[in-house]
């Protein structure tokens, strides 16, 4: 396959066929449509493409490309912007996925997050984000291409030509019997939905929508869906509530056992598909088919699987970790209050550490004492010692109570003489002994 | 039934228990009454205590009097060890007759000379939200020969790195930037001012944002600090949240139906269709939902431990161990969370009638007695019925409050009750000591104002006496 330009390469995803020892389901066959393959790796390239590429052919040089999105969307249309050298903006009502904010800054794209909730409500301020950024680009008098993918029926159009015919196609020109996907902008589902219905009016279409106050990135809640343009409830035969627990379930299986890496929106359709098709397909005596549409890739949702599913990444306990100590052996390391600390430190000399965090160090410290942050020490103990025995050390954090620990930590490492600055520094400024910058 | 059921602490439940005192009360001193707590508010204190212990900081607690003009709330908080944030002249001479000390009290918001005046001939810490306000308060202290007042600068308009965080425009403090005219007046004025640190108040309850204003604020102590000035303290301003609702569940309900009732899939749920915000366009919902967020899985002191462990943008480390790191002291100034479950309003059932297949309660108190609609919060009341007759019920109903104006209802969404009150029932709106008791409250067409009366309990017997006649001073509490 040889290309003039990586656009091409958006669309003609395979279709797989699932494992059925995966997913149980004895008279229906579950066909996967794997959209993370596109170019860009979702199948938000489609329709970012499609919406795109006349407002890039008709807007001036320098026009910023701008939309409101928080994930896929603004990743390809960052990239697309970038091939033809015009800026693009990211609109965000909450950037929640660590990783894509990274990505898309990486990409060169702008990113605008909006305010909070306000705490003393305005009650006359009921402005929208999508409203809100109208009037702001009304205002701005022009050099922007907003490409309004809630409610740009090339977004839908995209898949009317694409996504639709292709997975007809590659059942031999028939459609399926069930279709299931994620409710986002409305723009896959339904451009599909129509495709599909054109060839078999019975096809049965479910959309899946998130749990209220439940996140799962790329898909809205069933509130949320009403605040979309092109939603239109008549497309879905029914609306099925999926959770991020769903979603992740979904997206270990497909990773794991199906050699998909998929991301949590895929997942929780295939957990949502699975689920519906179970409740029929006992009930059957024909063969089946059923798709869904497996969005995008697993790899930018590394922190949202850890934050809802640590477990998943459980390692074993690190050597020399603070966590393994006991509270006797804290309690047990040797400590001094600030004026028995300053006496000692004229007398051996010791190794003053102090833990704090690099401005803090910076503005104020004990004179003679080296910084080494916490979380640095703490790094370098999982290697072993770091400092010769034959010299005492001082331990200097706020109110003394991490130094107590790596004082207990160092005596446990075979340290002889590891003290900790009781009540930390807080305790040597009120004492009124003497800090430097 | 769409309830919206609202938290109720034991203590409240207790004084809803006792249906016949309540009557008493009310009997006596008219509807609308407003209850306060006196004592509630220690256990708020006590919370708030809680986490600064565990972040190991240090810092002083402004009750932000605004949200109350109570004074058994005022002087209770003055015989315990916080401070009171007081915005305007009047709060400030409550306050120090109250028995706060001077270096208990921190005026801020918009002042005018004689608020200026009193804070800096009293010794009250003064957060200056502008260089003229600064400029002016050192020429009143020069003017009058009075001592150094304390200052500290209410910093706004904060940078957040890669990601820009917008946040919404405020009327108060001084942008960021201008931080070093501050400074030099600072500097040129130093036998009138004394600098004890910078200060922001975000209005939003996003974490992110207030994150981003945090650990600017750090950065501008450290500039405080080359500067040779010795800032000692980092206020954050409230903002600090209630949650009103016992349900989850309840709220996500009638949020989900009221958005479908607006989009017309539904029968409506609110007086004239009102929307709270939402508005159906070529059937999409449009706008914004212009509500309190009733149900708060993280609120008051859990909301300051949150912010506390959210990592610093910028620096990576969390924001307490910052805090902590560089020796400042965490100030607050919470209102609304002060006030949880320090409150409870009664107003008496008037009239019942039946229009449209609608059931419409008249109420002897109107939407600024206990204005929860006007600050977007929504929660039920909960019906004391006079002892005796049946009702029907349950059943959703309108309430109408006493004022001759078609616009004067409590709230505009339909109010589903267990019982169809009757005349002569009586109405408690709990949890509203906070902001919804005397903010409104007018005497508009010679209606009364609420009397306020404080419920305490000493040596295990409840007492209660007008606002004004309490005093923190109970005779079982003293050791002879």
């Amino acid at each position: 396959m040889r290309l003039d330009d990586i656009t091409e390469a958006i669309g003609d995803t395979p279709l797989v066929r699932l494992d059925p020892a995966v997913h149980g389901l004895e008279n229906i066959d579950l066909y996967a449509k794997l959209e993370l393959l596109n170019p860009f790796g979702s199948v938000k390239d489609r329709a970012a493409w499609q919406m795109a590429r006349p407002l890039l052919a008709r807007g001036a040089p320098g026009d910023t490309v701008v939309e409101l999105s928080s994930g896929n969307t603004a990743k390809a249309l960052a990239l697309l912007a970038g091939m033809h050298g015009r800026p693009f903006r990211s609109v965000t009502n909450r950037m929640k996925v660590p990783e894509i904010k990274e990505l898309l800054l990486l990409l060169g794209a702008e990113i605008d997050e909006l305010p909070g909730r306000s705490e003393c409500l305005d009650p006359t301020d009921t402005d929208d984000p999508l409203t809100r950024m109208y009037r702001e680009l009304a205002g701005a008098g022009g050099g922007y291409l907003h490409t309004d993918q809630y409610f740009n029926e090339l977004n839908v159009e995209a898949h009317v030509h694409g996504t639709g015919p292709e997975i007809v196609k590659d059942l031999d020109g028939r459609a399926p019997d069930y279709f299931i996907a994620c409710v986002g902008t409305a723009g896959s589902s339904t451009g599909v939905a129509r495709v599909l219905r054109r060839h078999n009016p019975d096809v049965e279409v479910v959309g899946l929508v998130g749990a209220k106050s439940d996140f799962i990135p790329g898909i809205r809640t069933i509130d949320e869906v009403y605040e979309v343009g092109l939603f239109d409830p008549g497309v879905y035969d029914c609306l099925a509530t999926i959770t991020a627990d769903d979603a992740i379930d979904g997206l270990l299986t497909l990773v794991r056992r199906c050699g998909i890496l998929t991301g949590p929106t895929g997942g929780g359709a295939f957990q949502g598909a699975v689920r519906h098709l179970r409740t029929v397909d006992a009930g059957l005596t024909e063969r089946k088919t059923a798709v869904f549409i497996v969005c995008d890739r697993v790899e930018s949702y590394l922190s949202y699987v850890r934050d809802r599913r640590p477990e998943v990444f459980g390692r074993p306990p690190r050597r020399n970790s603070i966590r393994t100590l006991t509270d006797a052996e804290v309690a047990a390391a040797p400590a001094l209050a600030p004026a028995a600390a300053q006496r000692w430190a004229l007398e051996v000399d010791p190794l003053v550490v102090d833990l704090r965090s690099p401005h803090a160090y910076q503005a104020l410290h004990l004179a003679g004492s080296v910084n080494l942050v916490d979380e640095v020490l703490a790094g370098l103990l999982h290697a072993g010692l770091p400092f010769d025995r034959r010299r005492p050390v001082l331990l200097v954090c706020p109110v003394g109570e991490k130094s107590a620990r790596y004082a207990a930590l160092l005596t446990r490492m075979g340290h002889p003489d590891a003290r900790s600055l009781d009540g930390g520094i807080i305790a040597w400024r009120d004492a009124g002994l003497d800090l430097v910058r | 039934m769409l309830n919206l059921t609202p938290r109720i602490d034991p203590i409240i439940q207790s004084l809803l228990d006792d249906r016949d005192f309540l009557a008493q009360l009310l009997d006596a001193l008219g509807s609308p009454l407003a209850l306060v707590l006196p004592q509630q508010v220690t256990k708020n204190v006590t919370a708030f205590r809680e986490t600064y212990r565990r972040h190991h900081l240090s810092g002083r607690l402004y009750y932000a009097h605004k949200a109350n003009r109570s004074s058994a709330l005022l002087r209770e908080l003055a015989a315990g060890d916080t401070g009171v944030d007081v915005a305007s002249l009047g709060e400030l001479q409550h306050a120090l007759g109250a028995g706060f000390t001077p270096d208990r009290i921190v005026a801020t918001g918009p002042k005018n000379r004689e608020f200026l005046w009193l804070a800096a001939r009293a010794g009250a810490t003064v957060s200056a939200d502008s260089h003229d306000e600064l400029a002016e308060l050192a020429g009143i202290v020069a003017g009058h020969r009075l001592p150094r007042v304390p200052v500290s600068l209410r910093l706004s308009g904060f940078a957040s790195p890669g990601v820009r965080l917008l946040t919404r425009g405020s009327r108060f403090g001084t942008p960021t930037g201008e931080l070093p005219d501050l400074l030099d007046l600072l500097e040129k004025r130093a036998d009138q001012l004394a600098l004890t640190g910078v200060a922001y108040h975000l209005d939003t309850i996003g974490l992110p944002e207030k994150a981003v204003a945090l650990e600017n604020c750090l950065t501008a102590l450290d500039e405080c600090r080359t500067r040779g000035l010795r800032p000692r303290s980092l206020d954050i301003g409230g903002g600090f949240g209630v949650s009103y609702l016992a349900d989850r569940v309840e709220w996500d309900r009638y949020t989900t139906e009221l958005g479908q009732a607006v989009l017309g899939r539904r029968a409506p749920m609110t007086w004239h269709g009102h929307g709270y915000g939402l508005r159906a366009e070529g059937g999409t919902l449009r706008g914004s939902l212009a509500l309190y967020p009733g149900y708060r899985p993280v609120s008051g002191a859990a909301y300051l431990d949150r912010l506390l462990g959210t990592p610093a943008p910028e620096r990576g480390r969390p924001l307490g161990e910052l805090l902590l790191d560089h020796m400042y002291d965490l100030d607050v100034e919470p209102g609304r969370a002060l006030l949880d479950q320090c409150g409870l309003i009664l107003a008496r059932v008037v009239s019942v009638l039946r229009r449209d297949d609608e059931i419409l309660v008249q109420l002897d108190i109107n939407a600024r007695d206990v204005s929860l609609e006007e600050h977007g919060v929504l929660m039920d009341p909960v019906v004391l019925p006079r002892a005796g007759d049946r009702r029907a019920g349950p059943a959703g109903v309108y309430l109408l409050g006493n004022l001759c104006l078609e616009t004067d209802l409590i709230t505009r969404r339909k109010v589903y009750l267990p019982v169809v009150p009757r005349p002569g029932d009586l109405l408690a709106f709990v949890n509203t000591a906070g902001y919804f008791m005397d903010f409104s409250a007018t005497r508009a067409l010679h209606q009364p104002v609420a009397r306020k009366v404080a419920v305490y309990r000493t040596g295990g017997v409840r007492r209660w006496c007008l606002d004004e006649q309490y005093w923190p001073v109970h005779p079982r509490q003293e050791v002879s």
